[in-house]
């Protein structure tokens, strides 16, 4: 049941929230020069536009390479460990150590061998989305109904059709969910390399405008990168739903 | 029985294969890039002696500061968001989608614009941490409370119990797991806040250290400064993953 | 002895398990011959290895000691084209329709795909899945579901069916018609069916012949012969005479297994 009276409160409040910046903006109760009215921001935008949107197709791009290896790496390193119960067992706390630490601390270091180009930023972007798939997909794997591995030997399968046609299908609803998060983690970790190291991209953009204290485009270039990626979490939050037809 | 034994002997097999690798690798590659464990003992030596860095104790404890007060405003508002966003239908279904769309932005984006609001000193950092903490707080909230069996409730309310007794007596012991889960998660992305703005950007901490071997490609300080800091990271999470398991001594 | 005409042999067979608290012996010198064409009962106390021994004819578990022959020739591994199983748990593929569980052991013996589509919507009418063809398992209810895992067996038409507990999970009225309706498809299809249950009703009401087990370690106890004459008359004087035996036989070993 939809209430009606939700998408109005949403609107209402998103449109009081900016009315009220842009009042507090123009009253100047809040320094301009680090909170920059709405309208500011919105001129903002149309200047740096083509530059900004030069920069998230930078970002972009890196992302989906990252975003690639992530998963198909994840994929696989968590289908292979995951239905191996020995190496599972032996592999699980390095592979929940290695999601759970900071990779900002080796970061120096990647920039120190990799440089300053778009290397280091698939790689840590990489970095950043492979751990979330994997660990989702070795957790999966694990818990596949026993029965069906079952049934697949008493009716013959060969190793391969066994992770072909059960495992694989099996897992298809955690894959998606950790593509879903794997984008985000993907996007952050190039965005941070960039703010850290960067010649060009998002990041870079970024970062350099906050250095150059020009909030309104900096503002502008924020919302443009929050609004592309909330954009592409939809996208496969959608195909999430399509995916998993079968499950109740 | 055996096959823990055989687990454990591969596990140590494996880290000590992985420190080989390291000084193996660490040997014979280029030393301003890449240092072997034997090189990083003696840097670690120094630092705690602090002969390299003198000021590694303040860094610390100023790290510690900003993780203290990033974490600490983030549970206050995320406990206060969760449960006004939870007990008001009409709000939770307004300004739930919101949060959750927000929190699909990777969150360093806002990280530029704090920096520009709150400078480069420790409250930029603060501010950093306390935006990643506050929505795995805010998320277990919600979470909790949606787990919480309403025929629980139903029950206790047939046995007259009032709405605050409900919520003490059911609802919190209830969803409290979730929540003590959302608390330690909460912790742990507090803790890297802190960090990756230290390191994107400060004056001192000890991310601020780190650049500072770094850029001085003294490999072997930064590596050592790394470790120290998991050092700080590790140890949250344990003290964290101790309250998780009283939680769950609790709730069971 | 076992004559060359004995579809399955099961030659002092012997299994144990190792547990955390020591090996227990499951079966203990188990020894049973069944003719082609025949629709045999295993009953028994829970644990007495029932499903171990069906397992064993399956491919699924090696026996520790004796032998199981199918067709003359030694047990090794599932062969899916001698023997299909039907579990407790009717484990229908979440991601398939009825259609695509149906096909599951055809696909994976690599028939073309027009084919074993074919064959398994011959299939649905006599399942009573007429209509089901694209529904997912989720959609079904506990008897068709478990009826689809029948199907799923069928299909590959092997000489040998083993079913294990197939109608433990369904409802004391579905079950019944299941098995009037199981004996329908039996009759029609000439199957030798080895067949595991808890229920002396199906047990009666199916069987050529019934295989009462000890408790563990499990072994055939007694051997009941019932003949091919069917429908039973479940009220006559025989029959309630014979379930009066059944019971005695079976309520002596699990009053052991309680122990
Ligand atoms: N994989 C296993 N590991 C250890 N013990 C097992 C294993 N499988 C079965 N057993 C034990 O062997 C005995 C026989 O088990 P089995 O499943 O064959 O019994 P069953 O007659 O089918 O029982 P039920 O009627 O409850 O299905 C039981 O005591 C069981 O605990
Ligand atoms: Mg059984």
């Amino acid at each position: 049941m939809r209430d009606p009276r939700v998408p109005a409160i949403q609107a209402v409040s998103v449109l009081a929230v900016l009315a009220a910046w842009e009042t507090a903006a123009r009253l100047a109760w809040m320094d301009p020069l680090f909170v920059p009215a709405p309208s500011a921001v919105a001129r903002a935008l149309g200047r740096i536009g083509g530059a900004a949107l030069a920069g998230l197709g930078d970002t972009l791009a890196k992302t989906a390479a990252a975003y690639v290896l992530s998963v198909v790496l994840g994929v696989t390193a968590g289908l292979a460990i995951g239905s191996v119960r020995l190496l599972r067992e032996v592999l699980n706390p390095f592979v929940i150590a290695a999601y759970g630490i900071p990779k900002i601390l080796v970061l120096p270091w990647i920039v120190l061998v990799l440089g300053f180009g778009t290397a280091p930023a698939v790689f840590y972007g990489t970095l950043h989305g492979l751990f979330p798939v994997m660990v989702l997909v070795m957790g999966a794997v694990r818990d596949v109904d026993r029965t069906l591995v079952t049934v697949a030997r008493a009716y013959g399968a060969t190793t391969w059709q066994l992770y072909w046609k059960v495992l694989l299908p099996a897992i298809v609803p955690s894959v998606v969910a950790g593509m879903r998060l794997g984008i985000v983690f993907c996007l952050l970790g190039v965005l941070v390399v960039e703010m850290f190291a960067g010649v060009r991209g998002m990041g870079y953009v970024l970062s350099a405008l906050a250095n150059g204290f020009q909030a309104p485009e900096l503002f502008a270039a924020t919302a443009l990168v929050s609004a592309a990626s909330i954009a592409i979490v939809l996208a496969l939050d959608h195909l999430s739903d399509k995916l998993s037809h079968w499950r109740g | 029985m055996r096959r823990g034994a055989t687990v454990m002997l591969a596990r140590a097999a494996l880290l000590l294969g992985l420190l080989a690798a390291w000084e193996a690798g660490g040997r014979a590659a280029n030393p301003l890039l890449t240092v072997p464990p034997s090189a990083v003992l003696p840097a670690l030596w120094d630092l705690v002696r602090l002969r390299s860095y003198p000021d590694l104790a303040a860094s610390l404890l100023l790290t510690l500061r900003e993780i203290a007060a990033a974490y600490g405003l983030a549970v206050l508002a995320g406990l206060g968001c969760g449960f006004t966003l939870a007990f008001n239908r009409l709000v939770g279904r307004a300004y739930g989608p919101i949060l959750a769309a927000l929190y699909a932005v990777p969150a360093v984006v806002w990280y530029p614009s704090l920096m520009l609001f709150f400078g480069l000193d420790a409250a930029s950092k603060i501010a950093f941490g306390f935006l990643l903490g506050f929505f795995p707080v805010t998320l277990a909230v919600l979470a909790g409370i949606r787990q919480v069996n309403p025929q629980l409730v139903i029950v206790a309310r047939s046995y007259g119990a009032g709405p605050l007794t409900v919520f003490a007596r059911v609802m919190v012991p209830a969803m409290l797991f979730t929540l003590v889960g959302g608390l330690r998660t909460g912790l742990a992305l507090s803790v890297i806040g802190v960090i990756v703005g230290e390191i994107l950007g400060s004056k001192a901490g000890m991310g601020a250290l780190i650049n500072h071997a770094y850029g001085l490609l003294r490999t072997a300080d930064y590596v050592a400064l790394v470790l120290v800091t998991l050092v700080l990271v590790v140890g949250s999470d344990v003290v964290a993953s101790l309250a998780e398991r009283r939680a769950r001594r609790w709730t069971e | 002895m076992t004559a060359p005409s004995q579809l399955i042999a099961i030659e002092g067979v012997t299994k144990r398990y190792a547990t955390s608290s020591g090996p227990i012996e499951a079966l203990h010198d188990v020894s049973l011959a069944v003719g082609a064409g025949e629709f045999c009962t295993l009953i028994g106390p829970s644990g007495c290895g029932k499903s171990t021994l069906l397992g064993m004819l399956g491919g699924l578990t090696a026996p520790d000691g004796g032998r199981v022959l199918v067709e003359g020739a030694a047990v090794t591994g599932p062969d899916p084209r001698r023997v299909a199983t039907v579990f407790q748990d009717p484990g229908l593929f979440p991601w398939r329709t009825t259609l695509e569980n149906v096909e599951f052991g055809l696909e994976l013996q690599r028939v073309p795909k027009a084919r074993r589509r074919q064959a398994a919507t011959e299939l649905l009418g006599p399942l009573g899945l007429r209509g089901f063809a694209d529904k997912y398992p989720r959609e079904l209810s506990g008897g068709m579901k478990q009826r689809v895992a029948i199907g799923r067996a069928l299909a590959i038409d092997t000489k040998i069916l083993l079913m294990d507990e197939p109608f433990g999970a369904l409802d004391e009225q579905t079950r019944v018609l299941m098995g009037e309706w199981l004996l329908d498809i039996w009759r029609r299809t000439r199957k030798t069916v080895i067949f595991v249950t808890h229920s002396l009703h199906e047990a009666l009401f199916l069987s050529t012949r019934i295989a009462v087990m000890t408790a563990r370690p499990g072994r055939i106890k007694t051997l009941l012969e019932l003949g091919h004459r069917y429908p039973r008359a479940m009220e006559s004087a025989e029959m309630v005479a014979l379930r009066a035996r059944l019971w005695g036989e079976i309520r002596e070993e699990s009053l052991r297994a309680m122990q």
